[in-house]
């Protein structure tokens, strides 16, 4: 430990040499480019050794269980506090949970339940779905929370950026307010997994609308929910500070109102390493992280308590198959084949904590299949030259080339650096092979994000070999239905369904036989039935290979060592949440020992 | 900003063709050099070092690897298309005699990396310094003669570019080229040099313009512009020299900022700005990959801004003997 502290202030001092060397340099240049890590990456995931996943016993809190402040470092700051209008990853996730509710949530093997729902049923043909909400729960701003409330939010949901998504992903096509708290949503396409909908941001979380309506703006600074913490004071980019809502509507197992937090901190810290070294020094006391090699660092660390997840999500990269050569199944197989996961995951600093991944489903997921493991294409360099080779010599190749010109290949990631590793262990592989002239480009994440999205009508996207980050730990069809839906309108046509165009199509990959297994999905809710579906699913993208795995994205929440309830927190029926996925933490039952 | 000659060959004639001051005869190399102070000479071996090595890499490359060199793109871990095999390489391996100055994280040579990192620095220092020379010194020498409303548009044109946030234009520049290459990188950053060699340039001009051998050509009726391009210019760009060696300095820190900001000249190539972003991440595990390139361009900076330092004040004393 002294040894690796010694190591860094070496380093720290060689980093204050450099800047001494500049400021020598006569000129005035600073340098601020943090780089949002979250996001579309390479992020070699992991077998997460099931570290602290044992479920703790709620014990009824003491009353030196009340109080404290929590200072929690995050990768990145949330561009807005708005679930209807604002894109949510991680960040924004932690810091949205701790003001709004959501109206279902996964119990700790997966299910929704109920959360500021009470009840929630569905017609036989999942069509229409009738929620009653809980009695008595107020916003911050002491209106109170009624089934009118949800029709007036689906207003503007209709209207926002990201509610808009989740209400056509969901096939959501009216909200009636059939009570004083009871809801009936109908939608224009059955939806077997739209309780998945309602616990996910877009859609889920509960707003106040006429607040949000009255300053839409000023929502994304102080957002108006019914969660344990309200927004008092917000200077974006540097802290975001919420007190204890004294009028929650939860209590503990033992009967004592939530949350026991009298106030979190939550600040936008992207350097990793610095985020590691805020919370070994105490400068914060919680922080959380999506990269391996973080993971790694602080498993060396002592005196913290990390808690680890390894989910659905997973790493690795897709093909752009809308434009050649990416348009030909052999080449992204070959390429596929020559690129090496291990090195990858070692160059990821996941070596350890991930596991190479081959579907959208880890293996502790009740949705992972040995089948769709023993189908995907694993490292073959061998085979896969020759099967590259084999289109090379294609006089008909998709990209024009001469036969035996090598094929060009863009690969992106965004500028993090283990991305920018494991990019260049995988460009290595493909150049090596003698059939590949690669080009490697880092974009920031927003721009990565937009070249994979593109623009209407087509939303093809500019990208080449992209990396990027798959699935997650909700519903498979939150993730997978849009990922396999008609990408333009085109190929909407063709295929006879004219009004589903799907943006979120990132690969531009269609399959008549995968999609309609995707819309069946939704068409049940029997558990074999959909496995089965999401395993054909799985076996074709194996075939197709439309994108290309690391491992699945290991991800943790580390805290000061008093630091405790981020695992074990209980859901209103008394059965144990889902705990801390994707490092998204729950605030509610957080609190702080002496 | 001063002359650069001696008090006699500026006193002694007015004729402009024998005895301006950009005429003198010169001192060697080996001359200047015992004449510098020892931290001056370490400062100025080291430069020799590095450009020695640039040039040795850039060889190494054109031929093919044929000299000593490691290749500094190799993973040495990675799978072997010829034995079929992967590499025995060690990713973020301590200095041995293998690897003189260690691995990084994929298990490339970290010398190598420093060495051909080398051409990358000096490359955009020379091409910037070259491009902020020639035009940046022709600007701020034509202003500073003719001055009037010529130079009120050029000077308002570079105080408008020198207002603006330098690494935020610098940073938008760089982000038009879809291609980023070290040649379009040290275009960039010498266009963005042009403003400050001008206006020193303009400094220099504005001194030289009311000059005894000047005065003495403008009356015999010479020629504004043979005035301008064989009194003015010869002399600015003496002390335009001394002044690119501190700014080359300056380039270099700006080719490693753009470098650890991912904007830079593409991967795999190494350039030190990216050898210690990429090797930040795994500073827990070995501080080595940031060690070295940080101390190579901490020690090629300062000693550009010492040798730079030690001719301008070589000058300044000479100017003051006038």
């Amino acid at each position: 430990m002294e040894k690796r502290r010694l190591a860094r202030l070496l380093a720290l001092l060689m980093a204050f040499a450099l800047v001494a060397a500049a400021c020598g340099g006569g000129s005035d240049a600073g340098s601020d480019g943090a780089v949002d890590s979250d996001g579309g990456g390479d992020d070699a995931a992991t077998t997460v050794p099931e570290t602290d996943t044992e479920v703790a016993t709620t014990v009824a809190p003491e009353a030196s269980k009340f109080g404290g402040e929590l200072v929690m470092a995050l990768e990145a700051e949330a561009t807005g506090l708005r679930p209807w209008e604002d894109t949510c990853s991680a960040p924004c996730y932690n810091m949205s949970i701790a003001v709004f509710d959501k109206l279902t949530e996964q119990d700790i093997d997966g299910n929704y339940q109920p959360y500021l729902a009470e009840s929630l049923s569905s017609n036989d043909d999942f069509t229409e779905w009738t929620m009653t909400l809980r009695p008595g729960v107020v916003f911050h701003n002491g209106v109170e929370l009624t089934g009118q409330t949800i029709v007036d939010m689906f207003a503007l949901q209709q209207e926002g950026a990201a509610g808009s998504g989740g209400i056509s992903a969901a096939n959501l096509a009216t909200v009636e307010a059939t009570g004083d708290l009871e809801v009936v949503y109908s939608l224009s396409q059955p939806n077997s997994a739209f309780p998945a909908t309602l616990s996910r941001a877009p859609v889920g979380m509960v707003f106040e609308p006429a607040a949000a309506a009255a300053d839409p703006d000023g929502s994304a600074i102080a957002p108006v929910g019914t969660g344990p913490f309200m927004v008092t004071d917000r200077d974006v980019d540097n802290e975001t500070v919420m007190t204890r809502n004294p009028n929650y509507w939860q209590t503990d197992a033992a009967g004592d109102q939530l949350p026991y937090l009298d106030s979190i901190v939550f600040r936008p810290t992207p350097d990793e390493g610095t985020r590691l070294a805020a919370l070994v020094s105490g400068t914060v006391n919680g922080m959380h992280t999506l990269r391996q090699s973080t993971i790694r660092d602080a498993r060396a660390e002592d005196g913290i308590s990390l808690l680890e997840f390894q989910g659905n999500n997973v790493g690795g990269g897709m093909y752009n198959t809308a434009v050649a050569p990416y348009d030909d199944v052999r080449v992204r197989r070959a390429l596929t084949m020559m690129n090496s996961q291990d090195k990858v995951i070692e160059a990821l600093g996941g070596t350890g904590i991930s596991d190479p991944a081959t579907q959208w489903f880890s293996k502790d997921s009740p949705w992972y299949s040995d089948k769709v493991a023993a189908a995907y294409p694993g490292f073959d360099f061998p085979g896969g030259q020759s099967l590259l080779q084999e289109y090379v010599d294609d006089p008909a190749r998709s990209d024009g080339k001469a036969v035996g010109e090598k094929i060009e290949v863009e690969l992106s990631c965004p500028p993090d650096p283990t991305l920018i590793a494991a990019m260049q262990v995988i460009e290595q592989a493909w150049t090596a092979s003698e059939l590949v002239d690669v080009n490697l480009t880092n974009f920031d994440q927003q721009t990565h994000i937009g070249y994979a999205l593109g623009a209407p009508p087509d939303f093809t996207g500019q990208h080449g070999a992209h990396c990027w980050r798959f699935s997650s730990d909700s519903d498979p069809s939150v993730d997978i239905n849009p990922a396999v839906a008609p990408p333009t309108p085109e190929i909407a046509a063709a295929a006879g369904i004219p009004d589903i165009v799907s943006p979120l199509n990132f690969t531009n990959y269609f399959d008549g036989d995968v999609f309609t297994a995707a819309v069946a999905a939704l068409r049940t809710d029997n558990f074999e039935e959909r496995y089965g579906l999401y395993e054909s699913i799985m076996l074709k993208f194996a075939e197709d290979v439309p994108g290309w795995y690391s491992g699945h994205t290991a991800t943790m929440i580390a805290t000061a060592e008093n630091v405790n309830g981020f695992n074990g927190w209980l859901l209103p029926s008394g059965d144990v949440g889902i705990g801390f996925p994707a490092a998204e933490g729950r605030y509610h039952e957080v609190w702080i020992s002496e | 900003m001063t002359l650069l000659d001696d008090a006699k060959s500026d006193t002694s004639s007015p004729s402009p063709s024998s005895n301006t001051p950009g005429k003198k005869k010169r001192q060697s190399p080996l001359a200047v050099f015992r004449e510098m102070p020892i931290l001056v000479k370490l400062s100025a071996l080291w430069v020799l070092l590095i450009v020695v090595g640039s040039i040795y890499g850039k060889i190494d490359v054109l031929l093919d690897d044929v000299l000593p060199l490691q290749d500094p793109i190799l993973q040495t871990n990675a799978f072997n298309p010829d034995t079929l095999e992967f590499g025995t390489g060690t990713p973020s391996e301590n200095p041995s005699l293998t690897h003189w100055l260690g691995t990084d994280s994929i298990a490339r040579d970290g010398f190598a990396r420093i060495v051909h990192g080398s051409w990358v620095s000096l490359i955009v220092a020379l091409v910037s310094a070259t491009f902020g020379i020639v035009v940046g010194g022709f600007l701020g020498s034509l202003v500073g003669f003719v001055r009037g409303k010529t130079e009120t548009i050029i000077m308002s044109l570079i105080d408008v570019i020198l207002a603006f946030p330098a690494l935020v234009l610098l940073l938008a520049m760089v982000s038009i080229f879809e291609v980023r290459n070290l040649y379009v990188i040290s275009l960039v950053i010498g266009f963005l040099s042009i403003p400050a060699y001008t206006r020193v340039a303009r400094a220099n001009s504005l001194a030289i313009s009311n000059r005894e051998f000047v005065l003495a050509a403008q009356a015999i009726g010479t020629k504004p512009s043979k005035i301008l391009f064989r009194e003015i210019i010869p002399n600015v760009y003496q002390s335009l020299l001394s002044y690119a060696l501190v700014a080359a300095a300056f380039v270099i820190v700006v080719e490693g900022t753009l470098s650890f900001l991912g904007l830079s000249v593409q991967l795999p190539t190494p350039t030190w700005g990216n050898m210690i972003n990429e090797a930040r991440s795994n500073i827990n595990l070995t501080v080595w990959p940031v060690v070295w390139p940080s101390l190579a361009l901490t020690f090629t900076v300062l000693s550009f801004n010492q040798i730079g330092d030690f001719f301008q004040k070589r000058n300044a004393v000479r100017g003051s003997a006038l």
